[in-house]
């Protein structure tokens, strides 16, 4: 009997549970009917990068990263608009979405105009307050700070926008004159601006910005802007507060951590927008349907994958999972990815090697025949055979300190340039040079970079035959001794640009210029003067004459173009290589889908 | 107790300090977050170090800036305050914004490697035990040695090569080729003839009726295009509730034990019941669903133990629960099944997944997006359990050997006992008492190896976070990762002692 | 659950009982029955000397005609010129060729890398192996010994160490001293890896103290010094030598998960980690740039862990092949906190 009601007992209390499960059963299913496949329909194309997303606005120097550049390319933030650099690093104009050119050259003026259907991803339309602002950041007109070069804390005045890159150039223009209903702007230079082709006034939306500053409108942002005067760190005045926060906002406010709740932070004016990011996974980008510029893709969604390990790359594409790779070239990669039938695009990247000698009073490098003696011994043309063949068969030795193979100027300026003198390894001729002497050379490499130590190890066999003692000064920290005379010769690399000239009085600018490590003076004032040139053909006059004179001055060798290689799976056609940091995102409009992926 | 914890509390506290000021001055000596700014050839490069400088107070001498690091952290201790502060990357995000996101993947990652780890070798550990010097414990030591042996990013990379690759090539066209079918047979039956033992004679027949079934299995699979559709089926979900019943009982109580077999009877027709009526709930279900689900499959197995009753009550309990929740598992791995050929099409073909958590913008129900986290956490866990599960194997091997030649196991078998109550109920128990301490270390083990699995699978978890900050000198995501890692590590330890307590009655904590 | 250790005294003064041989020639007969482990060991010994061998070391020339860091040109593609199938069997017969393990993309030997690779290893094995021991046997045997106030200080600091997992501080050591060569790398680790011997240790201790045989000594008045090295630690010197042989076999893999992520020992040195992690893209193309070195690790490894094994059976032959009591001594606090 005492069994029978506990039993009945246990058989109410299971039949109220299961009451109470049924009813939270009902609160947890989901809408959903019979399983289907909701995967994006319509071409898709998937991109390995190796470092996550961190930023909206990649202008900044702490989002200044490669992927976010990349997402800025797309989205028209960064390199896209007026224009854009092709895989010959050539600037192309995308006159769809608007034009520009310059009307004057004394003083040098430019205008910008828009196209009447440009708009945000949002629906706004692209105007002249937009430019106005692109402008106000990257000309620092603003700015009436002085900078502790020590501690980089301000000490007077103001800085509002902080940017990577420089203001040098666009600092010397005026407050723009807006024109044609408020479509476009003028630039006004006082001294000439050499690059200023590669000047794009598109950058954050100004409706956006003047919406966290606390204003109802771009056109209110404009007002402000052109109320205020020009900064000047000798005479400071209070700061503006409403430009304060604006800034604020274009400096840090779109730095994010996780996809944004805000969307306002997505508006775009380029062919694609940010969809969806999950942190470390993937970023997913849709077209912009009120983009009405020229580069239209054919594409419906770019999706970015996050490999970090360029090893995963390769197994990824073999396995399905991306569509494009631009994994470390290697030969082994290369081959792998034949063998899987991937497209393989080869080529050079923007980066290269070279050795560059320390010139100073009492270094070994100081007598001008023992500098060439130790160049004739440099065995390029084995290093280049042993690094960049293997990938890249058809890659040949850099001749040049300024061009790249690629780039039109090249071949004129190398053969006028002295760099044959270098063709060979010349063992004899370096011991006549030398004459009996035998120089000690202490040699800085990256421990860290196996191309770097294969470089020295084959430095190291030729210059000892010529009679040369190399001291092996390779260190994980080399960066850290650049130009602080502990070694007579590095190898190192440099990134170039490509195209405009910016690099140019860095690296070979007067003694004390933030990259010329090798207290090398015969070409300062040359390089300096480029800056200000208005006519591109003496530009180019003048770098001839700088590469000339590097060789002349046996101030070092350009070794080789790093090689590049792109994977790319056979269901994507219209992929082709570039070697600067946009890599095969450059001509993402031409991308196609072969069959449309379910 | 309240006392022994605060006390304990207090020490991990003064630990964590030290070994934090130990990890900060090492990473912030060792590396230069400006190495990549000093060769750069930016017109604007001075600039860009000092920016960078100012953001990360650079200029502020190590252990100095490892005071005020510490000043931020301990902000982490006041409660609900959320004024915790780790700090900024180079890049300038938050530490305690990116650090929760690593943490999860991580945690579900190493948490599922560590139970497979614990439940396999400690399986494995008894079966070679009880089998001790046979071919299979032979060949078993073999293999644990071996994998202990094996760096661990060689297995994960040649998981990649060969499984995932493999097998998603064999799925282009999945037919399984004579070879395999007799070899997988071969080895099966080999497992089955070690397992069941006896005599020659005996071994023989259960080598070739296990070799032969299970190689006619595959045949059948391969030619039926199973692995396109795979699915239990009904018959199949019939078969196998009831060999889980019997198989239940059978372990834990022993078949002639009729109330545990009627608990276990009991569990097996509900499960067959709700198999066939649940299917519509299924479509429509969420991941809330499927826990409250498995929570009312427990109740039902403890409540249905219960209430057959008999002489041992928590025999009876434990028979039902294992009983429903393994059939209930059953149930959804079927469910899941049907799901597949829906999945196959989302990713073309090719279901195992070599990078990453996820695929990117996979819609679906819960079906689907349970059996992408399944290809995508697969072969990192089995990377991973690898490298700790030959540990559990030896120890848990070794433990029951040790436990088997005491007296009271010897007390056991004299009074009559049958053999599988010896092993399960007296020896199984005081076995893990030394496994407790393993799992604690391990723990940390598996942290650490989860830097290179989550490397070489790309999953953006704690390990990633550590050795991408590490190389360009972040160092503050480093100390976020440290914190974490040391916590955990203290916590395990802290809980393999209280497991220890209270599994062996000579130990009392004060 | 004590262990049937008797205790071992150099000065003889104490003999032990029931034993016709000592207790060390006992171990060691039990070492050398084990086939197995013998084996083991003997291969190690086989294969690091035929690396010294081979390339030499430091100034003193091997008997291989290339080193690990000289350019050759280009022989058969860089594949290996290694023959093993005799020419009866249709093979070119059994022959080592020019570079018998191939070359590198730049022409170095890959035999001779390999040979360097090994020698390395066995560097970061037995330099880390040994200091580890020592400064855990060091810490271990001064805080098992006196107990008190030193002990928790001892054992607080190493607490602090054993938070961080391995592979963690390994990663920051490589970092901060991958670039200076190998045998500082090896140093280094080895101070941050001792922790688990110094506990082992210091549980023994914590026993033994209290044995007679001690207590014997003590009052014959023998010095704290006399007592720990040449009283106790003979007796506890079991566990030090299979947990120093097992974290050989750690270290060698630690040296090639740090290989991996960029940290370990740097070219142009050679480490295996180093040469598998460095040709992982060669997998598929050039197979045998990653399995030469993937091969030597392995081995090593393994067999290293073959003779912690058999050691550990030679030394505690009631417990075949576990130690229980040296692992429960591991829990860091129950010595105290808890009461047994």
């Amino acid at each position: 009997m005492r069994i029978k009601q506990r039993t009945v007992r246990s058989a109410v209390s299971a039949v109220a549970i299961a009451g109470i499960a049924a009813l939270a059963l009902a609160a947890c299913t989901t809408s959903g009917n019979a399983p289907q496949s909701t995967a994006a329909q319509g071409g898709k194309v998937t991109v390995a990068v190796v470092n996550d997303f961190t930023s909206f606005n990649n202008q900044t120097p702490q989002a200044n990263l490669d992927t976010n550049g990349q997402v800025g390319y797309l989205d028209g933030s960064y390199g896209t608009g007026f224009q854009y650099i092709d895989n010959n690093y050539k600037i192309v104009h995308d006159d769809k979405f608007g034009t520009f050119k310059k009307v004057s050259d004394n003083p040098m003026t430019v205008k910008y105009t828009l196209n009447k259907d440009d708009k945000w991803s949002d629906g706004q339309p692209v105007t002249a307050d937009d430019m106005v602002l692109a402008w106000a950041i990257a000309s620092g007109h603003y700015d009436d700070a002085t900078i502790d070069p020590g501690t980089g804390k301000v000490t007077t005045g103001t800085q509002y926008f902080s940017i990577a890159a420089s203001t040098a150039g666009i600092d010397a223009t005026a407050y723009p004159t807006v024109g044609d209903n408020n479509t476009s702007i003028t630039l006004v230079y006082s001294t000439p601006y050499v690059d200023w082709e590669l000047v794009n006034p598109i950058a954050q939306p100004a409706h956006i910005v003047a919406k966290k500053a606390g204003l109802s409108s771009a056109a209110d942002l404009t007002k402000l802007l052109k109320g205020l005067p020009k900064g000047d760190p000798a005479k400071p005045v209070a700061p503006n507060a409403t430009l304060l926060k604006a800034a604020a906002f274009v400096n840090t406010g779109y730095d994010v951590t996780a996809f944004p709740t805000d969307k306002d932070l997505l508006v775009a004016s380029g062919p694609f927008v940010v969809s969806s990011w999950t942190p470390g996974q993937s970023l997913t980008m849709v077209r912009n349907k009120y983009y009405a510029g020229g580069l239209k893709p054919n594409v419906d969604t770019i999706v970015f994958r996050f490999i970090g390990d360029a090893n995963a790359q390769v197994t990824a594409l073999q396995n399905g999972e991306v569509d494009i790779i631009n994994p470390q070239a290697s030969a082994d990669t290369l081959n792998a990815l034949k063998n899987t039938g991937a497209t393989v695009l080869a080529g050079d990247q923007a980066s290269y090697d070279h050795l560059d000698l320390t010139f100073s009073q009492s270094g070994v490098f100081s007598d001008k025949a023992v500098r060439q003696a130790f160049l004739k011994t440099i065995p390029r043309q084995q290093i280049l055979d042993s690094i960049v063949t293997p990938v890249n068969p058809k890659a040949k030795v850099l001749n040049s300190q300024i061009f790249l193979p690629n780039q039109s100027e090249y071949a004129a300026s190398v053969k006028g340039n002295g760099s044959s003198a270098y063709d060979k390894v010349d063992i004899a001729g370096a011991k006549a040079l030398l004459a009996g002497k035998t120089p000690t050379v202490t040699l800085m490499y990256n421990t860290k970079n196996p191309n770097r130590v294969d470089e020295f190890q084959a430095i190291q066999a030729s210059a000892t035959q010529a009679g040369f003692k190399i001291v092996d000064a390779g260190s994980p920290d080399w960066s850290k001794k650049l130009g602080d005379g502990t070694y007579d010769a590095v190898l190192f690399g440099w990134i170039s640009p490509g195209a405009g000239t910016s690099a140019l009085p860095q690296i070979f600018g007067p003694v004390g210029s933030g990259g010329n490590y090798n207290n090398y003076g015969g070409t300062g004032k040359l390089a300096v003067s480029t800056q200000t040139m208005t006519n591109p053909s003496d530009v180019v006059k003048a770098e001839n004459q700088i590469d000339k004179q590097t060789f002349t001055d046996a101030y070092g060798l350009p070794l080789f173009q790093l090689p590049g290689i792109f994977g790319v799976s056979t269901n994507v056609t219209g992929v082709k290589y570039m070697g600067n940091q946009n890599g095969p995102f450059w001509n993402f409009w031409e991308w196609s889908v072969k069959k449309a992926t379910k | 107790m309240v006392s022994f914890i605060l006390r304990r509390i207090l020490v991990s506290i003064l630990i964590l300090i030290a070994a934090s000021f130990l990890m900060y001055m090492l990473v912030a000596y060792s590396s230069d977050p400006l190495a990549n700014l000093r060769s750069s050839s930016s017109p604007n490069k001075d600039r860009l170090i000092a920016d960078l400088v100012s953001r990360l107070q650079l200029d502020v001498p190590p252990p100095l800036r490892w005071g005020l690091w510490l000043g931020g952290a301990a902000k982490c201790l006041i409660p609900f305050a959320n004024s915790c502060d780790l700090g900024s990357t180079i890049s300038n995000a938050q530490v305690t914004d990116i650090l929760p996101q690593a943490l999860l993947s991580t945690v579900q990652l190493v948490t599922l490697a560590l139970i497979l780890a614990i439940v396999f070798g400690i399986m494995i550990g008894i079966v070679t035990a009880l089998r001790q010097y046979s071919g299979l414990d032979n060949t078993v030591t073999f293999i644990s040695f071996f994998l202990y042996s094996l760096p661990a990013f060689l297995v994960a990379v040649l998981l990649k090569e060969f499984i995932a690759i493999g097998f998603n090539n064999f799925l282009r066209d999945p037919v399984v080729s004579w070879f395999w079918i007799l070899l997988i047979g071969i080895v099966v039956g080999a497992i089955w003839q070690s397992l069941i033992g006896g005599e020659a004679r005996r071994r023989l027949i259960v080598f070739a009726i296990s070799g032969a079934g299970t190689a006619v299995l595959i045949w059948l699979m391969s030619a039926t295009g199973w692995f396109e559709k795979p699915g239990i089926g009904p018959v199949g979900m019939v078969v196998l509730i009831a060999a889980i019943a019997i198989g239940a009982t059978a372990l834990m109580a022993g078949l002639q034990n009729r109330k545990a077999l009627i608990t276990a009877g009991i569990n097996a027709v509900i499960a067959i019941a709700s198999y066939f009526a649940m299917q519509p709930l299924f479509a429509i279900s969420s991941i809330g669903t499927l826990i409250i689900l498995g929570i009312v499959a427990l109740i039902v197995g403890l409540v249905s133990g219960y209430l057959v009753g008999g002489y041992d009550r928590g025999q009876n309990l434990r028979v039902g629960a294992v009983t429903a929740v393994l059939s209930s598992a059953l149930i959804l791995v079927d469910r899941a099944m049907q799901a597949w050929p829906t999945y196959l099409g989302d990713v073309n073909n090719r279901p195992i997944a070599t990078i990453g958590s996820s695929t990117p913008n996979l819609g679906g129900d819960v079906w689907v997006t349970g059996i992408d986290s399944f290809t995508h956490l697969a072969l990192p866990t089995v990377a991973l359990l690898l490298i700790s599960f030959a540990s559990y194997t030896r120890y848990s091997r070794a433990g029951l050997l040790e436990v088997m030649n005491q007296d009271y196991i010897r007390t056991a078998r004299a009074k009559g006992l049958p053999e599988r109550t010896v092993v399960i109920r007296h020896a199984f128990r005081n076995m893990l008492i030394p496994l407790t301490t393993l799992v604690a270390f391990d723990v940390g083990a598996l942290l650490g190896g989860a830097i290179i699995t989550e490397r070489v699978f790309g999953i953006p978890g704690m390990g990633n976070l550590f050795s991408s900050a590490l190389g360009p000198g972040d160092i503050n995501p480093v100390m976020g990762y440290f914190l974490v890692i040391a916590a955990m590590a203290i916590l395990f330890n802290f809980l393999a002692d209280l497991a220890y307590a209270s599994l062996d009655p000579r130990v009392r904590v004060r | 659950m004590t262990i049937d250790n008797t205790p071992i005294v150099a000065d003889e003064a104490v003999v032990p009982e029931k034993a016709p041989e000592s207790e060390g020639r006992l171990i060691l007969r039990r070492f050398l029955g084990n086939k197995f482990a013998v084996a083991s060991i003997v291969i190690v010994i086989l294969i690091i000397a035929f690396s010294i061998s081979a390339i030499g070391i430091g100034p003193i020339p091997g008997w291989w005609k290339y080193g690990f860091k000289a350019l050759n040109p280009q022989v058969n593609a860089g594949n290996p010129t290694i023959s093993l199938v005799p020419q009866w069997l249709g093979g070119k017969g059994i022959s080592l060729g020019d570079h018998p393990f191939g070359q590198d993309r730049i022409g170095k030997d890959y035999f001779a890398m390999v040979m360097r690779g090994i020698q390395n290893s066995a560097l970061v094995m037995v330099v880390l192996g040994g200091i580890a021991s020592f400064v855990g046997v060091v810490v271990g045997a001064i805080a098992g010994y006196f107990r008190g106030v030193i002990d928790a200080i001892l054992m607080r600091i190493t607490d602090v160490f054993i938070v961080i997992p391995a592979l963690v501080i390994g990663s920051v050591v490589g970092h901060w001293v991958g670039g200076l060569g190998a045998p500082l790398l090896a140093i280094m680790l080895g101070f941050f890896s001792w922790m688990g011997i110094a506990r082992l240790v210091r549980g023994e201790f914590l026993s033994l103290r209290e044995r007679e045989f001690v207590e014997a000594a003590r009052v014959a008045g023998a010095s704290d010094r006399r007592i720990i090295f040449k009283h106790i630690l003979p007796n506890a010197i079991g566990v030090v030598i299979v947990s120093s042989t097992l974290i050989m076999a750690t270290a060698i893999l630690l040296e090639t998960a740090l290989s991996f992520l960029g940290y370990g020992i740097q070219a142009p040195d050679v480490s295996l980690g180093g040469l598998i992690s460095s040709n992982e893209s060669a997998f598929q193309t050039r197979p045998w740039l990653f399995w030469w070195p993937g091969f030597f690790i392995v081995t090593l490894a393994l067999l290293v862990n073959f003779v912690g094994d058999g050691l550990r059976d030679a030394f505690d032959p009631r417990h075949r092949r576990f130690k229980l009591r040296a692992m429960r001594e591991q829990i860091p606090e129950p010595a105290e906190e808890a009461k047994l």
